[in-house]
């Protein structure tokens, strides 16, 4: 085994006497920057790339303003997309901060949609709508944190990379999910695509007021505060931090490292789990092909853009929402494939992790 | 039926050994590209796309190791010059890729095109067993026969190989020595980046002959796991290769023979697989690992 010398980060730190209260907004005010020019400089090569296609990208844009933006529908239908990606995105942050990289929001998410699924299906009508939510939510918690716990059980026994582990378990979730709707759970009634049978109506989560918008999206809200507050208040957070940031170091100070990993994992793929509940049981109410689409990578990227901080990931899931929700309008208004919109998403990503090479992205060769 | 299984084996394997070969070079550098998933999309669909406007398969390929190229070059800049996440930037291009092949693949759904079909050879072909195994294939998994080995001897027995190995394992003694650390990196990105969009060719032009969104389906990922428990060494990724095809031969063959099988449950086999092979083989791989990609892969081991 070789040691590696890495020299000691020597990057200026904006600490010239500022009060740390301005130091953050100089912070915000950079990430801000940042998002902006990222939007600015995949918009423009999206907009070239679309034209390439035939299509006019100011009435490409204009058409998926009118119809997204300013359409209150799909504004909310953008809510409801946001709600587990939020959840899913909280389940990359956590993780992240222990230094461990979760890509498998996509299998969490579904895996904890089955599981919800499954409790209806056991109990097939005969629970009151609360209890059967309740039980639901628990399923949905339990098994998201056994499929990450898994990978992280795997990677602190096994040294199985968790980057690679995850994303093996969301093909697995996938199919699992395909078997279990073309088959066993296959609703006897239905027509067109397989699906499970439908959720029964009292156990669907509530509505907000009149909206088309399910509180799933104030429980994703509250949980990325709590997830806040855990990482940064707590001791649990902290030493999290310090596992994360130099592990031979968390050792040696007595840190039980392995069991903050698995730990920060399995909170992860609660939440995420949490969140295709949420899925299920506020906007399908069935499970079927492609239920999530790839909300579970677009977490991933929600939770990079925004360097893994709880609060903001709120923000960068209702952006990312927005882009999948327009998507729809670049199909239906433009002629162009719904897909066509992850062009933006990745671009985007690419900007943002072009644009810095912070110390937050900065892989540490603290390893000997 | 086994020899179903296992041609299906090799003609479905080549895909992901053409990628996953490409990945041990890039690897053997010190850097993960989980944009190989991309990648090969890239290479399949501009595979496809250029043949059915040339009617040349052969200019299709070259195209579709181009835009691997190009892409896991977006990669390059990141890692290398920019010190991104290497997981992040590589599902940055998953996602791109995604977007690209949809926006102009549209058109291309349902053609048909001057494809590579199987060719048997006479003689080799008609060994029982063996045989249809290996020698009723395409002109594509042909090559690859050759290209392990000649991977293998490249990285091993050359200078050119000692130079990326470095790069890998103490990038400082390429500093030292005046040779450029960024430089070979990239050479070594792009290159897997351009046999990944041949792998991803493969399975449009040669083995399922169209093209439709998305038509990688994990494979890429498949790949990048492969090269793991292959201990970064081209040969063993040949017989990684052929397991994981076969696996994924195994739904269709079973299916043809009037076996009652739920494909879902089979379609999960070869990830289970890939799973169970790096929790047994993993802990002996990872020790092999080439120093630099231990680093990016053990961000938060003592």
């Amino acid at each position: 085994m070789t040691t590696t010398v890495t020299p000691p980060d020597l990057s200026p730190t904006p600490d010239d006497g500022k009060s740390p209260l301005s130091q953050r907004l100089d912070v915000v005010g950079r990430l801000t920057g940042r998002w902006v020019g990222a939007i600015l400089i995949a918009l423009i090569i999206f907009s070239i790339l679309i034209m390439t296609r035939g299509a006019n990208p100011i009435t490409v844009f204009s058409e998926a303003w009118a119809n997204t933006i300013q359409s209150p529908f799909a504004m909310q239908q953008a809510l409801v997309k946001a709600a587990p990606l939020i959840l899913a995105a909280l389940a990359v942050a956590i993780p992240a901060r222990a230094g461990l990289v979760n890509v498998g929001g996509e299998g969490q998410l579904i895996i904890g949609a089955v599981a919800a699924a499954g409790v209806f299906q056991f109990t097939d009508g005969r629970l009151a709508g609360p209890v059967l939510i309740i039980l639901m939510v628990i399923a949905g918690m339990v098994a998201g944190a056994l499929w990450s716990g898994l990978a992280a059980f795997l990677r602190v026994t096994a040294e199985v990379n968790e980057a690679v582990s995850t994303l093996l378990l969301n093909f697995i979730a996938l199919d699992l999910l395909l078997f279990l709707i073309y088959q066993p759970w296959k609703d006897p009634n239905g027509t067109g695509q397989p699906a499970s049978p439908p959720l029964q109506d009292d156990a669907h989560l509530p509505l907000i007021g009149d909206t088309t918008v399910t509180i799933g999206i104030i429980i994703a809200v509250v949980c990325a505060i709590l997830a806040w507050v855990l990482l940064k208040f707590t001791r649990w957070g902290f030493k999290l931090a310090v596992a994360g940031g130099n592990p031979e170091a968390a050792r040696r100070a007595g840190l039980p490292v392995n069991r903050l990993l698995m730990s920060s994992m399995l909170l992860g793929g609660a939440l995420a789990g949490l969140g295709g509940m949420i899925y299920y049981a506020g906007t399908e109410y069935q499970l079927r092909p492609g239920l999530l689409a790839t909300i579970g990578y677009s977490a991933f990227l929600a939770s990079w853009l925004v360097r893994h901080r709880p609060l903001l990931i709120i923000v960068s899931s209702v952006i990312l929402a927005i882009l999948i929700v327009s998507g729809d309008s670049l199909q239906i208004d433009s002629d162009l494939p719904a897909a066509s919109i992850n062009i933006l998403t990745g671009l985007l990503l690419i900007a943002v992790l072009g644009w810095t090479a912070s110390p937050w992205f900065k892989k540490k060769g603290s390893e000997s | 039926m086994i020899v179903d299984v296992l041609s299906g084996g090799v003609s479905g394997g080549t895909s992901i050994m053409y990628a996953a070969l490409g990945e041990t070079v890039s690897e053997r550098a010190g850097i993960i590209n989980l944009g190989t998933e991309g990648c090969m999309l890239m290479g399949a669909f501009a595979g496809f796309a250029v043949t059915s406007m040339t009617g040349s398969p052969w200019l299709g390929m070259l195209a579709a190791a181009a835009a691997g190229g190009v892409l896991a070059l977006i990669h390059a800049i990141l890692v290398v010059s920019r010190k991104a996440n290497q997981f992040a930037s590589g599902l940055s291009l998953l996602f791109l890729a995604l977007g690209l092949t949809a926006l102009y693949g549209s058109g291309y759904v349902g053609q048909k095109i001057n494809a590579f079909d199987p060719i048997a050879i006479p003689g080799l072909s008609s060994i029982p067993f063996i045989g249809p195994i290996l020698f009723e294939q395409n002109i594509l998994t042909y090559i690859s026969y050759f290209v392990a080995p000649l991977m293998w001897f490249i990285i091993f027995r050359t200078r050119i190989g000692l130079m990326l190995r470095t790069a890998g394992e103490r990038s400082e003694v390429l500093t030292v020595n005046g040779y450029s650390v960024v430089k070979v990196r990239y050479i070594a990105v792009v290159t897997g980046g351009i046999f990944a969009g041949i792998g991803g060719a493969y399975l449009s032009v040669a083995y399922s002959q169209s093209w439709f969104e998305n038509m990688i389906i994990g494979r890429g990922f498949i790949a990048v796991a492969l090269v793991v428990f292959a201990a970064w060494d081209p040969l063993k990724v040949i017989g990684g290769a052929y397991l994981f095809g076969s696996a994924l031969a195994l739904s269709p063959v079973l299916q043809a023979n009037g076996y009652e099988v739920n494909q879902f449950a089979l379609d999960m086999l070869p990830f289970v697989l890939t799973l169970l092979l790096l929790v047994f083989l993993g802990k002996r791989a990872v020790n092999s690992s080439p120093a630099e990609l231990r680093k990016v892969f053990d961000n938060a081991r003592a």
